[in-house]
């Protein structure tokens, strides 16, 4: 109406999360643990960016990867890097991986009614020096794991780890076993297929990709080091060490 | 729910050196229920066209009727028997003749295609529930598990697989995708077609 | 027979006549027999259709007459009797090798199309209302399954497969001809001379480029038919066409 009542009720509504597209994935090793995205962010059929890194080092043996909704997910990093400094300040060491897990349980279940629109693959070195990775959903359940894809192609992504990483449907040769842990080489080539994979049949997965390798304490980084395009990220080159491997993806 | 996701199931086909390869889950079901699991679908049209109907379990009765029936009708009338490249456009003529009220079936195509020449060529064809055709040079799949064979066949297919790598690809790429979906496994069958012979193989998968 | 005012049995409707006879067939025959020559010649390496095309008065525009007519890109046909019948035909023809390929994205095998064409023909025999068609016509194509392939289709709906054959006027002279020249190794090239030779036979008049219509089905290569699949157009490359009026008068000169 000209005078600014209305004759019909009306409903309006803000819709707060969107859907940023991406994939994540983490593998661990026996005394390592890849943890990989892409850096495409998109929202419906637009590219927001080619570049917007979803995987994040939180201390020299714990890196998360967040997908989902974007804004979202940087918050929540913002928040546990947070948390980690002033545990920092109050214990003069970093939080070990497992209180990494839990706390960013503690997290999101306190957003229980409000989540932050992510899933959460963690992944480092434990206390004990083995590779771990640990996948959330939105409100905090979690579960170590030895590997998890997640994102707009985990259902791409998913199969493939299952056949390649935990060898199912494929029978043992005879009186021998499946390696529980394959090595490191093996690792970064199938995170990268998987990765080439999903950018082939899925518009919301390309451009780059960010692979973090954990690498344990004494560990040799024999066959890391000669990698295209990689970097350290370790603050220490006697514990824990951090590196990022950067490739292209297809941008199409 | 949609009606493509009722019954559940899955289908995919793969070319390799001088032969294909098709395959299928086992599983029929209502909705989240397992119903049966010798529910094929997959039907051999001639000695060397195959053809998957992944989708509404009483459309896929139905359509394996309807295409033999014109199959029948063409082979009569032209006293041959029909090539996999036709046939596929058959399939889509058929399905596209109910473009506003669809068969729920998006069928997959695999045979083996006479040349010029006389050899055998491997072909490969899928097509929506209208019969929008999609040749591929690589593999086609379709159905409830389709983005998780399109994951799997993606990383794990290659160039000119002979036929023994062959199947061991379909069948891994298909037992391992339809482990991650709820609607279909309940067992698998492989067909490799070979210019020479078919072989058959019923597949054991998980049975949860 | 057919009597000259038609006789007792000479309805609009085909029908029987006590002796088995359907005269108004028998009619169609007639008119066919009064059409000017058409003859069609197989050869070893594909097929001529020929026919002459006369004109009643110097002053019709005879480049505009079409005998041969193109049914699809393997396909051409050829007729002797009534024009407006022929006409006819061809755009059924035409309708329904174009329904083939909407079904099966290729075009019919000559067989299929001679067959939907007998189809038509003998439907005028049976159906209330018509009369049946006045034109005998030959029917030449190429297909992957049979190759090339010659057929003759009467009023009647009747088909037959021929290496050579002739209809119209001068069949019986025509026929006799091919029978002395035809053998089975005849390259196309001899098979046009043959087929200009024979229509030469009862020629009225002077053979020219514009008297003249010759259709020729030629077998393509394994390249040919590769370039056939082209990606984009997926149009199967011509096996059957026309000769142009420069190509029939060199012949005519050879």
């Amino acid at each position: 109406m000209p005078d600014g009542s209305f004759s019909h009720p009306q409903q309006r509504q803000f819709n707060p999360y969107s859907d940023n597209g991406g994939t994540i994935l983490a593998i661990a090793g026996a005394d390592f643990t890849v943890i990989a995205g892409d850096t495409r962010q998109s929202e419906g059929y637009s590219i927001q960016t080619r570049y917007a890194p979803k995987v994040f080092r939180l201390t020299d043996r714990a890196v998360l990867a967040v997908n989902g909704f974007a804004a979202d997910g940087n918050m929540f990093v913002k928040k546990v890097k947070q948390r980690l400094e002033w545990y920092r300040h109050a214990h003069a060491k970093d939080m070990p991986l497992r209180a990494i897990a839990r706390l960013i349980q503690t997290m999101l279940y306190a957003q229980r009614f409000f989540p932050y629109y992510v899933y959460n693959i963690l992944g480092g070195i434990e206390e004990d020096g083995s590779g771990a990775v640990y996948s959330f959903d939105p409100v905090g359940s979690y579960e170590r794991e030895a590997c998890r894809a997640a994102g707009a192609a985990q259902s791409l992504v998913q199969p493939f780890l299952d056949n390649q990483i935990y060898f199912k449907n494929q029978a043992a040769a005879p009186n021998q076993s499946h390696p529980a842990h394959l090595p490191l080489p093996d690792v970064l080539s199938i995170v990268i297929d998987s990765f080439t994979s999903a950018t082939e049949r899925h518009i919301e997965v390309g451009d780059g990709l960010e692979i973090y390798v954990v690498l344990a304490k004494g560990r040799s980084a024999q066959g890391l080091e000669g990698a295209r395009g990689i970097q350290e990220l370790s603050t220490k080159s006697d514990g824990d060490r951090v590196f990022v491997i950067r490739r292209e993806l297809k941008k199409d | 729910m949609s009606i493509m996701q009722y019954n559940g199931g899955s289908v995919i086909a793969m070319v390799g050196k001088d032969c294909v390869a098709i395959a299928s889950d086992l599983r029929l079901g209502s909705q989240a229920m397992g119903i049966s699991s010798h529910f094929e679908k997959i039907f051999p049209m001639t000695d060397r066209v195959y053809v998957g109907l992944p989708g509404l379990a009483t459309d896929v009765t139905t359509l394996h009727h309807q295409f033999r029936y014109r199959l029948n009708m063409y082979t009569i009338k032209e006293e041959r028997e029909i090539e996999p490249e036709t046939f596929a456009h058959l399939v889509s003529s058929t399905l596209y003749e109910k473009r506003f009220g669809p068969y729920f079936i998006e069928p997959v195509i695999a045979g083996l295609q006479k040349t010029a020449s006389g050899d055998f060529k491997p072909y490969i064809a899928a097509t929506d529930l209208i019969g929008c055709l999609n040749f591929a040079k690589d593999f086609v799949v379709a159905g409830t598990a389709s983005d998780k064979l399109f994951g799997v066949a993606e990383g794990l297919w290659e160039p000119d697989l002979e036929p023994e790598d062959l199947f061991e690809t379909i069948a891994q790429t298909l037992l391992n995708a339809v482990d991650r979906d709820a609607y279909s496994g309940w067992g698998a069958v492989v067909y490799v077609l070979t210019k020479d012979k078919v072989i058959k193989r019923e597949l054991k998968g998980r049975m949860d | 027979m057919a009597s000259a005012d038609g006789g007792a049995y000479s309805y609009s409707l085909t029908v029987f006549s006590p002796s088995g006879k359907l005269v108004q067939i028998e009619h169609a025959l007639a008119a066919v027999s009064q059409g000017t020559t058409s003859l069609g010649i197989k050869a070893s390496n594909g097929i001529v259709i020929a026919t002459e095309k006369k004109s009643s008065s110097i002053l019709i525009d005879d480049s505009m007459i079409e005998k041969v007519a193109t049914i699809c890109p393997n396909i051409g046909i050829v007729y002797s009797g009534l024009g407006p019948d022929f006409r006819l035909l061809v755009a059924k023809a035409r309708k329904s090798a174009q329904a083939y390929w909407k079904i099966y994205n290729e075009y019919p095998p000559t067989k299929v199309l001679t067959q939907d064409i007998a189809t038509i023909m003998q439907q005028a025999t049976h159906s209330g209302g018509v009369r049946p068609y006045g034109v005998s016509l030959l029917v030449a194509g190429w297909d992957i399954n049979r190759g090339p392939s010659l057929y003759q289709v009467d009023p009647s709906g009747s088909y037959w497969a021929w290496k050579a054959s002739a209809i119209g006027k001068n069949m019986v002279n025509a026929k006799t001809f091919l029978e002395k020249r035809y053998n089975d190794d005849i390259s196309l090239e001899d098979a046009i001379h043959t087929a200009l030779l024979t229509l030469k036979e009862g020629f009225e008049g002077h053979m020219t480029e514009k008297t003249i219509e010759i259709g020729v089905v030629t077998v393509p290569s394994e390249a040919d038919l590769e370039a056939g699949k082209i990606e984009g157009t997926g149009r199967a490359k011509a096996t059957f066409r026309k000769l142009t009026e420069e190509e029939v008068r060199d012949y005519l000169a050879m």
